[in-house]
């Protein structure tokens, strides 16, 4: 008698039933890949190319006549990233891809997608900074490097400049969470609410990995985690931050700027690529200027709530693995300008602050905002950001933790219920997603 | 000569009772004159091709990627064969049991009240009523509106401060209204309601071609021994409503439990949890979390599931219909 695990198929004979099955499916002839024009790149990424991409890849074509650059734009939601995980495991003509957010950067680089570029990293002495493993800007293995983060996405506070003149408020510069929840209570009167959200104060504390203990266990008994759900419902009970109900119930969370344009609340959290609806006059009218401040800090931390982005990677698969180098150097080194007015701050390149804040703030700058308070928020400050390097369970994680925020704010379940639920969730994802 | 003389003389088989050409078309499945088979294979082979491309094929790999773990993006080589691991996790999985229950309150509510609403707006539109042809479509359109358009509708009429259902209830004086999607309580009666609304066309239409069909001589002779409309509808028209009755209950049972798009639409499975069914569940983990072996696996297992109870309710039907 064949012992147990003998009568199981194996791995390769599984496959290979698998394979049967999907190759049915295909038509024969399909199976031999259509030769590749070696002198043409196929870029896709999430920014539209009218945004920046299409300048900086004619200034690539002056540089390069002999070679061609495709840019294809994606849509960076579920649908958009799985067309283009589809269309990098189908084999379509894709040479350079950038990822938008760590669950699926860490699932391209751990199923080979991405190409390791280390040792052009370490041959390129302006590309140091990637080098960095105390303030990670890449995602580094050892020797591997597979993703270069190509800009900043540092967080700023947004204030509507008539509300806060109305209620008396100074436009801080640098501030406590204390004095934030004062501003943000004296905002809310005359049926105006004072934010949308606050700020995540469990990440201002811990900075990267926040969900994480050391030791890799479930971190959100953190009294932070706590504090940050307790805070926001006891906030949204007063009436100083905008109903959760009204949130879901008409799905704001991706259109926030239509209630801040709206003067519904005059304070709002948010990074540089939402000020394009703050100069679109014709779209999102408003009369109001717009001043920023910096993210509050608390006695236990001051980390910025942004994080360092939009990955550049190069497509294991591509047989111009040279070529995608090249561009993604220019990128990295040279694009920064073209790339400002879709809100993209380069973390590399020659644009002074200036030239960046001109590129984010418009032509008009003026007369939509406050320069100044924009110049401090961004570039003086200095925001420490982070990059969030433990992902076990990211997802499924972030789903548990939003579900029960989603009960807890809109009153229905206590922070403290709400919180240990959703330890107790996380622990049990980690211990499963390790023990695979 | 006689057949019993063939048969003696050992020349020829016995008859068939079906017939002379019955045994022959059995040995060939064809008349000696019928064309080439081919041509029937031609004929059917758009659909069978339809057939073999979107549901053997995908069947059999749902089947066979439920014994793996597989993240899509890793490619055929990242397929990893688990055996009857997914399949163990998910009958030890909260979530997956939190969803069937959603799921059997989502459908065991929705469903029978659909019948209900369908059968009554069935009777109401099979008298003779002014009107009725109209009524009728407007009965029916819900059913064929697109699935967008009604996630949206329903979002505005059910939004709990600006909505037309709560404005219309604090007419009334009433206080503490549903905050409809809004709400983890009351966000899964929201749906079932929607649910309501958009598949009672369907049941009605089918109901009223079944009342088309009710004997009315029975009718007359009830009335004739003075009978009631509530004793005429017991024991003639329900009788004779039962088998479109079976028929609606697993349709609209199956059809129900696999609501995605509507859930999708409006409230994404929540809030907190409170709307998310197998179906629902089985996207989040395939298309949010890319785990196409273990979503497979809570498919199949939703599939033995709602197959196993559409068997229940038919033979409940067959011993009634017999009983009957």
């Amino acid at each position: 008698m064949l012992p147990a695990r003998s009568r199981r198929p194996s791995r390769r004979q599984f496959v290979g039933a698998l394979g049967a099955v999907a190759g049915g499916a295909a038509v024969s002839g399909c199976s031999s890949e259509p030769e590749k024009d070696m002198d043409t790149l196929h870029v896709w990424g999430g920014i539209p190319a009218e945004s920046g991409p299409q300048r900086l890849i004619d200034r690539f074509h002056e540089k390069h006549p002999d070679l061609t650059v495709e840019y294809t734009r994606y849509i960076n939601d579920d649908r958009g990233n799985l067309k283009l995980n589809t269309a990098l495991q189908g084999g379509v003509d894709i040479d350079v891809f950038f990822t938008y957010g760590v669950p699926n950067l860490t699932m391209r680089v751990s199923s080979g997608l991405a190409a390791d570029v280390g040792d052009q990293v370490r041959s390129t002495p302006e590309l140091a900074m990637f080098l960095d493993t105390d303030d990670p800007k890449a995602l580094i293995d050892g020797d591997e490097i597979t993703a270069l983060a190509t800009t900043r996405i540092p967080q700023m506070v947004l204030f509507n400049e008539s509300l806060r003149e109305r209620a008396g408020i100074d436009l801080p510069r640098q501030w406590t969470f204390e004095e934030y929840l004062e501003v943000i209570r004296a905002l809310a009167a005359d049926g105006k609410y004072g934010s949308y959200v606050i700020p995540d104060l469990a990440r201002i504390e811990l900075g990267p990995n926040y969900r994480f203990t050391p030791e890799g266990d479930s971190n959100f008994s953190h009294p932070a985690f706590q504090r940050h759900l307790d805070l926001s419902a006891e906030l949204i009970r007063d009436g100083v931050l905008y109903p959760w109900s009204q949130a879901l119930a008409r799905q704001l969370e991706a259109y926030q700027q239509n209630n801040f344009i709206a003067e519904d609340f005059g304070l709002w959290t948010t990074a540089p690529y939402s000020l394009r609806f703050l100069t679109d006059q014709e779209e999102y009218p408003h009369d109001f200027t717009v001043s920023a401040a910096p993210v509050p800090t608390t006695e236990n931390g001051d980390w910025n709530t942004g994080e360092y982005g939009a990955f550049v990677q190069i497509n294991s698969r591509s047989p111009k693995q040279e070529l995608a180098w090249e561009f993604s150097k220019f990128w990295l080194l040279e694009g920064a300008q073209d790339l400002i007015s879709a809100g993209y701050i380069s973390l590399l390149g020659d644009v002074d602050d200036e030239q960046l804040l001109a590129g984010i703030l418009g032509e008009d700058a003026e007369q939509f905002f406050d320069v100044d308070s924009f110049r401090r928020t961004l570039f003086e400050d200095e925001p420490r950001m982070h990059l969030d390097t433990e992902l076990t369970a990211y997802t499924e994680i972030t789903q548990k933790f939003e579900q029960q925020r989603d009960v807890c704010w809109l009153l229905e379940r206590s922070p403290t219920k709400a919180i240990e639920t959703v330890d107790r969730n996380a622990q049990a994802l980690i211990e499963r997603f390790e023990e695979d | 000569m006689s057949t019993a003389q063939t048969r003696a003389d050992g020349l020829g088989a016995p008859p068939d009772p079906r017939g002379p050409t019955a045994r022959g078309r059995r040995s060939s499945g064809r008349a000696p004159s019928d064309p080439k088979p081919i041509v029937g294979w031609l004929f059917i082979a758009p659909n069978l091709l339809g057939v073999l491309a979107f549901t053997f094929i995908p069947l059999v790999s749902v089947i066979l990627l439920s014994f793996t773990e597989w993240n899509l993006v890793s490619g055929f080589g990242g397929i990893d064969f688990v055996g009857l691991d997914n399949f163990l996790a998910v009958f030890q999985d909260p979530t997956f049991w939190r969803s069937l229950v959603i799921t059997i309150l989502y459908a065991g509510v929705a469903v029978p009240l659909t019948l209900v609403v369908g059968l009554a707006l069935a009777l109401a539109l099979n008298r003779d009523i002014p009107a009725r042809g109209l009524l009728r479509a407007a009965f029916f359109v819900p059913y064929i509106v697109n699935i967008v358009a009604i996630g949206m509708t329903w979002q505005m009429l059910l939004d709990p401060s600006a909505g037309l259902v709560n404005q219309f209830l604090g007419v009334f004086g009433l206080e503490h209204l549903p905050q409809w999607f809004a709400s983890s309580y009351w966000a899964l009666p929201a749906l079932i309601l929607v649910t309501i609304w958009s598949q009672a066309g369907y049941a009605n239409l089918i109901y009223l071609s079944a009342l088309q069909d009710a004997p009315t001589q029975l009718y007359e002779a009830a009335r004739i021994d003075g009978a009631g409309r509530w004793a005429s509808f017991r024991a003639i028209t329900w009788p004779s409503l039962l088998p479109t009755t079976v028929f609606l209950l697993i349709t609209l049972f199956v059809g129900i439990s696999q609501t995605f798009g509507m859930i999708a639409l409006i409230t994404n499975g929540g809030p907190g949890a409170s709307t998310t069914t197998l179906s629902f569940y089985m996207y989040q983990t395939s298309f949010q979390f890319y785990r196409f072996g273990y979503a497979s696996a809570v498919g199949l297992v939703t599939f033995v599931g709602i197959f196993a109870i559409m068997l229940l309710m038919w033979r409940a039907q067959r011993g009634r219909a017999l009983h009957d």
